[in-house]
């Protein structure tokens, strides 16, 4: 059951288009790859909390990322 | 690092497998799997924080080629909140207690099945971008919404 307002004809359209395309094509579509500063420049990383994870994507990426909290 | 393939997605969907790996798609990448039309960089995935499962995801992690330390693999098998991974074939996060979603039972419950790769369902991705409230989450929430009312009109079982 719809939650919410109308869906908007053109996300619709785009929708149901999506949904005629096989999943490998919606891969090839979907996932593209960019350098991220800072993010992309170690190897590993790993956060005891999710706190601790959001505060040095703020601390620590820059702000047009949008890692950050609003 | 070239961009995740669905080769890439199948390649972790049978090696979990094999490795008895607990674990769901999550956040945008779990949507596109769904069908959501977006793009977006990084898999990530929900895996079940058991030590039994933080042993198998290892292992699994491992004959997929990503190249852990022992001080890694300990930070993987205890199940730290947010792990990102960027030593392997490809990137992936793993989420082991994503916002907004208490238990990783109760997502497992409402799991989505596409083509053998586990999913969240489309309420649990959403309701962990708005507890994530990033600035980035926030414009495509409301088109993410519209998809999960889309995918249900669409999915009932």
């Amino acid at each position: 059951m719809s939650t919410g307002p109308e869906i908007p004809p053109d996300w619709r359209a785009e929708f149901e288009a999506a949904a005629r395309r096989p999943l490998a094509q919606r891969f090839r579509y979907a996932f593209v790859r960019t350098y991220k500063p800072v993010l992309d420049d170690a190897r590993f990383r790993s956060f005891e909390s999710m706190e601790e994870y959001r505060q040095w994507c703020e601390d620590h990426l820059p702000d047009w990322l949008g890692y950050g909290r609003v | 690092m070239a961009a995740f393939e669905y080769r890439q997605a199948e390649e972790i969907r049978d090696a979990f497998a094999r490795h008895g790996v607990r674990y769901l798609f999550i956040g945008k990448s779990g949507a596109i799997i769904l069908g959501y039309p977006d793009t977006t960089q990084d898999a990530h995935i929900f895996p079940e924080r058991t030590p039994s499962n933080g042993r198998a995801l290892v292992a699994g992690l491992r004959e997929l080629g990503f190249d852990l330390t022992d001080p890694e693999a300990v930070a993987i098998e205890r199940g730290k909140d947010f792990v990102q991974l960027k030593n392997g074939p490809f990137d992936l996060d793993l989420v082991f207690a994503p916002d907004g979603i208490e238990r990783f039972e109760d997502a497992w419950r409402r799991r989505v099945v596409v083509e053998g790769f586990p999913v969240c369902h489309p309420d649990d991705i959403i309701a962990s971008k708005v507890a994530a409230n990033r600035a980035k989450d926030r414009e495509s929430l409301d088109r993410l919404r519209s998809f999960r009312d889309y995918w249900m009109q669409h999915h009932r079982a």
